[in-house]
């Protein structure tokens, strides 16, 4: 029989080299460790808001309003139902009105506006708005609608504020989505006899579903945490309010003012009330996912 | 097969003789598929290449006639084998082509066209067979009339002719060439019913008349060479033009005059 | 649809859609092309016209380059037209114009007239929304809508046309049995419609281009996408289909040229070099250029 294994030696260069292997580990290493090290604040962060936050909760920690009293120990300091509440509504109705806008404008510039120079335009001021501080919207509203027309603070206009903050951020994912839509999708449904219109609101925009309500999520969960604006805008008040046009309590508002009192049980508070604003936006990211897997047809 | 009748006999490589030969090709032609053209080419020199196994029986068997050369004429019938072999050779290479490559247009008129030509060509070689096997059938010492060996060695010639210009022809996709074919075809046809007519009159003597006949038949095989010949030249004109169409009528009839002139069918082309 | 052959599809058509109601058409005699036996899954399209389309100097643009070059070009009812040449020839735009897709793109632009039956759907009073629906689309690679269900799918044409559709059912079976695609899904109309295989997705594209009831249906390349035996499975849907629509197919593949198109047309560099009964173009083409496409000499 003749030689039906080759030669040792001719397989050898099929082996990969010492060096191959060490650079490959060394590689790996490094990346883990990275990956480690960028986990550890978050790890940190999630350890600490449990220790000093699950503390505070309770049944009554939900239900009451603060009272104000934030000197006396003895008196009770009351938990942060007028904070969630105002957070929520406040943030509802920025949404309400940066996600219809945010959406309407990234199409329009996937759509409509294209490459064309105004196009372009449009989108290096949103580029430029999307790193403007939030304080910056805050003051903006704040002069316009507060000072400007001699009114006081109120729940609106902390939505304008936070607002204004979401669009940037709505337009730039919403964009970048639809432009991942592929074009093929939308020339299918033109070539059925569809007005572009009909194209857009029943084909492309279905599809883009789930990832545009990543990029929604993102946005209100920034503005859920964004404090500076507020406080120029909707203010505070301890009292549960479901009037927009008045002064509005809002978590990170709240725990602003906690966090620097004398009074443990009230920096308690606003352990408490951080760890209910970051457990907000959790349910509302799972909330979201869920919509959208259903409606996506796996 | 003799170096000299390959398929370069028109120089160079074989064009397609299209209708507008000569117009400009669009760039990159003749590129692509080189493969394939060289299997046509190769196809094409084979199958043509029988037509110069049919030249080489040809002058043996008219010698073997010529001289009543029995064991020439035995060997021409075993060399029919050749001719055979090459027919068969030819067939399987076109339908190998017909089944790997999927010739279209120019390509497929040509692969049809050999499947045709190869078919004549062995016909011929079977026409080479029988003269030959009436040779010996006529004994030792025939008694032969030198006026009808005449006839039948410029038949021959004719014939050897026929065979060598068809070869031309659609190796050059020369129409004129296969058109030419007919003149030559008629002259055998006038032959052998000059034949046929010294026959008749060929006296009483039975041995004689025996011997006639057998060169009627001669004659006969002859002629159905050139016809074979001229089919092959309407060949050439099909891969030409893309048109099939009868050259003239070739075959007549027996009992017609000599002098009668020869059949005029619709389909035949004007005199050059 | 009404096939009486009177008028173009007005009697579906909100006023103000396409221009010229009033227009008659020629009455198209109905095809007299004699039954072959059915493949296994059997159209039932019933029996009706298709049109004619004509282009008269047909002129594409991209910005300002010239990518179709002045075509004349019959495409006859209730035929099969093979679009054949190599890549870059324009046949792809050149086909996109007819039910003016070309124009979405960027840039791009057209002259010249496109006739179906007697009307330039170029006209500047036609609305163009109402001349996709008359001239169908498939492209190349399948693309049903992802989100949707089968049935949705087939559905989406007419519910994208804003037409007061009624009981969709019945019009989803008839399209699916154009396609030949019914036997095979009809157990499971409410999956997503990208779960089908490739041959099967194509088909489903095929069956929402027939929902609307087009008169012509233009194929870019419909089975490059897809393996033999689901190629085949089209090849044999176009031969059925043809007794209800018009149909243009650009195709790279000679072969399927071949055995699938009544006439075929060459294109090289923009320009219709030759067109003609397939027979013809395949045995004996006129064109030398088309003598050295069709055999292979370049391309």
């Amino acid at each position: 029989m003749s030689a039906q294994s080759p030669a040792p030696d001719q397989l050898a260069r099929f082996n990969v080299s010492p060096a191959r292997r060490r650079k490959d580990k060394i590689a790996r290493n490094t990346i883990l460790a990275g990956t480690l090290l960028a986990l550890i604040p978050l790890a940190l962060i999630v350890y600490y808001l449990l220790l000093k936050g699950l503390g505070s909760w309770s049944l009554s920690f939900f239900t009451t309003d603060p009272t104000g009293n934030t000197f006396f120990k003895s008196s009770s300091i009351g938990g942060i139902k007028s904070a969630i509440l105002g957070t929520v509504e406040i943030v509802a109705l920025a949404s309400a009105i940066a996600v219809p806008i945010g959406v309407g404008v990234a199409v329009w510039l996937v759509e409509y506006g294209k490459s064309s120079w105004f196009a372009q335009m449009v989108r290096f001021f949103v580029d430029v708005l999307t790193g403007v501080p939030s304080i910056v919207f805050g003051l903006f509203i704040y002069i316009v609608l507060v000072v400007g027309t001699g009114s006081s603070f109120a729940g609106y206009k902390g939505s304008l504020a936070l607002s204004l903050l979401m669009l940037p951020v709505v337009i730039r994912s919403a964009e970048v989505i639809l432009m991942l839509i592929p074009g093929a999708l939308r020339e299918s449904a033109l070539a059925l006899g569809a007005p572009r219109w009909r194209v857009i609101f029943s084909v492309v925009l279905p599809t883009a579903l789930p990832g545009m309500v990543t990029g929604v999520l993102l946005a209100i969960a920034r503005a859920a945490g964004e404090t500076a604006p507020l406080l120029f805008t909707a203010a505070a008040t301890n009292k549960t309010n479901f009037n927009l046009g008045q002064f509005m309590n809002s978590l990170p508002v709240q725990i602003y003012s906690d966090v620097t009192s004398p009074t443990t049980a009230v920096v308690n508070r606003a352990w408490g009330a951080a760890l209910t604003l970051v457990v907000m936006i959790l349910l509302l990211n799972l909330i979201a996912r869920l919509i959208a897997r259903r409606s996506r047809l796996a | 097969m003799s170096p000299a009748s390959s398929a370069n006999d028109a120089g160079g490589p074989i064009s397609l003789g299209g209708p507008n030969d000569g117009a400009p090709r669009a760039a990159g032609a003749q590129h692509g598929r080189v493969h394939f053209q060289q299997q046509l080419q190769e196809l094409e020199t084979n199958a043509l290449g029988g037509l110069d196994l049919i030249v080489e029986q040809l002058d043996r068997v008219l010698e073997a006639l010529n001289h009543q050369d029995v064991e020439l004429a035995q060997m021409v019938i075993a060399d029919d084998d050749r001719v055979d072999g090459r027919y068969l050779e030819v067939h399987q290479g076109i339908l190998s082509l017909l089944a790997l490559q999927a010739p279209v247009a120019g390509d497929l008129r040509l692969v049809a066209a050999l499947l045709h030509t190869i078919k004549h060509i062995e016909r011929m070689g079977d026409q080479c067979v029988n003269i030959a096997k009436l040779i010996p059938l006529s004994g030792h010492e025939p008694p032969v009339r030198r006026e009808v060996l005449d006839a039948l060695r410029k038949m021959g010639a004719l014939a050897r002719s026929e065979v060598i210009q068809s070869k031309a022809a659609f190796a050059g996709r020369d129409i004129g060439l296969a058109e030419d074919l007919v003149r030559q075809d008629r002259e055998i046809n006038r032959l052998n019913r000059e034949i046929f007519r010294m026959a008749l009159d060929i006296g009483d003597d039975a041995d004689t008349r025996e011997w006639a006949m057998h060169m009627i038949l001669v004659a006969r095989a002859l002629e159905r060479i050139g016809d074979n010949a001229v089919d092959i030249g309407e060949q050439v004109a099909f891969v030409v033009t893309g048109l099939f169409r009868e050259f003239s009528d070739s075959s007549h009839p027996a009992g017609v005059r000599a002098d009668a002139a020869p059949d005029a069918s619709p389909e035949t082309f004007p005199d050059r | 649809m009404t096939s009486d052959g009177t008028s173009l599809r007005t009697a579906d058509m909100e006023p103000d859609e396409l221009l010229e109601s009033g227009q008659a058409r020629s009455p198209m005699p109905p095809p007299t092309r004699p039954q072959t036996s059915a493949p296994a899954a059997a159209a039932v399209a019933p029996a009706k016209p298709g049109l004619s389309v004509r282009l008269e100097k047909l002129r594409a643009f991209y910005g300002s380059s010239e990518q179709v070059k002045g075509i004349d070009l019959d495409f006859h009812a209730n035929e099969v037209t093979a679009i054949i040449g190599p890549s870059g020839c324009g046949k792809s735009t050149m086909v996109r114009c007819i039910n003016r897709m070309h124009e979405e793109i960027p840039g791009a632009r057209a002259e010249g007239r496109v006739l179906l039956d007697e009307l330039d759907v170029y006209d500047s009073s036609v609305d163009v929304v109402a001349v996709r629906r008359a001239i169908g689309m498939v492209f190349q690679k399948p693309n049903p809508f992802p989100t949707m269900s089968i049935f949705d799918n087939v559905a989406s044409g007419l519910r994208l046309s804003s037409r007061r559709s009624g009981d969709l059912r019945p019009k989803v079976e008839t399209a699916l049995r154009g396609a030949g695609l019914w036997d095979e899904v009809s157990e499971r109309l409410d999956e997503p419609g990208a779960g089908l295989s490739g041959g099967q997705q194509q088909r489903l594209c095929i069956a929402r281009s027939l929902a609307v009831n087009p008169e012509v249906i233009l194929m870019d390349e419909p089975c490059s996408a897809l393996d033999p035996i689901a190629t085949l499975k089209i090849e044999e849907l176009i031969a059925e289909l043809k007794q209800s629509v018009t149909i243009v197919i650009v195709t790279h593949n000679m072969q399927q040229a071949a055995r699938v198109a009544d006439r075929t047309a060459f294109m090289l560099s923009g320009e219709l070099v030759e067109v003609g009964p397939t027979q013809e173009i395949f045995t004996n083409p006129t064109d030398p250029r088309t003598e050295e496409y069709v055999t292979g000499k370049f391309g």
